[in-house]
């Protein structure tokens, strides 16, 4: 169980106070996999960094089930590769020093094979198109073994077919191991494909939440995902009072597994 | 690519070649007199004394002696404190007027004070080398650090890595490219220093061998000695670009200094 109470961030541009992210409230059951989507600038990368730990809150706090902080694994926009490391050595990055060369081994080779890089493991990230670099970003992720996996817009910069290859292997991945996937997008489209639950953000606040009781595997011309991708786009598009739920802070309610997976 | 390769290379020969045939023609028609411009053959037969009796290898093995130690040593001073001031801001703003000053003084203009503080010897040769390679080298390093990803730094907060692992696995390694491409440029800059320090006081050297030929009117052998210096120049160079091709094949097309 993850808990998010009043999270807020403030930056500081200019002398000018602006907030990046308003009172959040957000909890989220373990193995559970929320998509969050809303318009550029809307908070949702910075929900993410405060989630992991790459920021400090301005208020607010985030509480972990037991007490002590997850293994949480990072997957950005851009793959962010070491050119200087092999695909291996990107993999096993932040397991150097925390276990066994062997055991980083086998968690890199497993990693490789989950994203399908095996026979690339000792190529460079100048030899790698921009979907095998994306691949690379997934399994330095998954190698750290995560309960939380956090995704900023990791397929954005991909043609739709790569996209969508790399969201159906995600969607295998997290029906193998089941972390608790929190997924920031843009594309609607792959919140629906993805998600057991879409958060709606705009101006730095959860405005609604929308669950989604699918089948995997999921296609994206099957009707009821069509509606529900109507829904939420209409969501974004019109006045928030529309929006599926209203976030009041007293309302927050854990996201149970009500998805057939 | 290979055709490319042929077709650089060729290119390279021809200039080469247009340069040799100029100054073979200037020299063998009369266009420049034969004491200020020796004939390519002339040059070449010198040569080939001076390698002949010994006396190059002398002077070659001196000047090597010298540019290895001043390298060296600027190597040993500039990286550490650029280290230093990559991860220490403070530090850098404290001494950066002072080294701002000292970086816009030519090395040869303190070699008056180098004789009187060192003495002839091969201390101040040497000092004048180290003070010409020691700036490429602290400002590669010190550019590389300061313009490390913060993207690739974030990886590592991400990963959980301590302060001192970000430094070492990913800071510095982002800043190879920039400390090489300094490594480099000093190289060049340790070469051109040689020469001036052993223009003055100096009993050996490749650069006392031009100044003596000079004053004993003999061209050919300057044109030797320049040959010889451009030539071991090329050949540190190559042999840097040899090593990180061999050891670290993706810094090969970072660290170019002209396109490739």
């Amino acid at each position: 169980m993850l808990e998010v109470r009043g999270l807020s961030k403030h930056y500081k541009v200019s002398d000018r106070d602006v907030v990046a992210l308003a009172d959040v409230d957000l909890m989220l059951a373990p193995g559970s996999f929320t998509v969050v989507v809303g318009r550029s600038g809307c908070g949702k990368s910075t929900l993410l960094r405060l989630l992991a730990g790459l920021v400090a809150p301005t208020t607010g706090d985030i509480r972990h089930a037991d007490g002590h902080r997850p293994t949480i694994g990072c997957v950005f926009q851009e793959p962010r590769l070491m050119p200087w490391l092999s695909v291996a050595g990107n993999a096993g990055f932040g397991l150097v020093g925390k276990v066994a060369k062997a055991e980083i081994a086998s968690r890199v080779a497993a990693a490789l094979a989950l994203v399908g890089l095996t026979d690339f493991r000792d190529a460079y990230p100048d030899q790698l198109s921009g979907g095998m670099a994306s691949r690379v970003g997934l399994a330095r992720a998954l190698v750290l073994e995560p309960d939380l996996l956090l995704l900023d817009e990791p397929f954005a910069a991909l043609d739709a077919f790569t996209r969508r290859g790399l969201q159906a292997e995600l969607t295998d991945i997290w029906l193998a191991r089941r972390p608790t996937v929190v997924f920031v997008t843009h594309d609607v489209e792959e919140a629906v494909l993805l998600a057991d639950q879409v958060v709606h953000m705009d101006g730095g606040r959860i405005i609604g939440r929308r669950p989604v009781p699918l089948a995997r595997p999921r296609d994206a011309t099957d009707q009821a995902l069509v509606t529900l991708r109507r829904a939420i786009l209409d969501d974004l598009a019109g006045d928030p009072s529309q929006a599926a739920t209203r976030h009041p802070s007293s309302d927050q309610r854990v996201f149970q597994q009500e998805t057939v997976p | 690519m290979a055709i490319s390769r042929f077709s650089k290379r060729f290119g390279a020969t021809c200039v080469i070649a247009a340069f040799a045939v100029a100054w073979w023609q200037a020299s063998a028609r009369g266009l420049v007199s034969g004491f200020l411009l020796p004939t390519p053959q002339t040059v070449l037969l010198t040569g080939w004394e001076l390698v002949g009796d010994g006396t190059l290898a002398a002077h070659v093995a001196v000047s090597i002696v010298r540019i290895v130690a001043g390298y060296l040593i600027a190597t040993a001073l500039a990286l550490p404190l650029a280290f230093l001031f990559g991860i220490s801001p403070a530090a850098q703003r404290a001494f950066e007027p002072v080294l701002e000053f000292l970086r816009q003084i030519p090395p040869l203009a303190m070699m008056p004070l180098l004789i009187l503080w060192l003495g002839i010897g091969e201390t101040q040769k040497i000092g004048i080398i180290v003070l010409a390679c020691f700036f490429p080298i602290f400002l590669g390093a010190l550019g590389g650090i300061a313009q490390c990803d913060p993207k690739l730094v974030e990886v590592g907060r991400a990963c959980a890595l301590s302060r001192g692992s970000i430094l070492r696995r990913i800071v510095l390694p982002a800043a190879l490219p920039a400390i090489v491409i300094g490594l480099r440029i000093a190289l060049g800059q340790g070469w051109r220093a040689l020469v001036g320090a052993e223009l003055v006081a100096s009993a050996a050297g490749l650069g006392y061998m031009i100044v003596d030929a000079e004053q004993l009117a003999r061209t050919d052998i300057i044109i030797v000695g320049i040959f010889v210096i451009g030539g071991l120049g090329l050949l540190a160079d190559f042999g840097m670009r040899r090593l990180i091709a061999r050891t670290a094949p993706w810094l090969r097309e970072r660290t170019e200094i002209t396109h490739a």
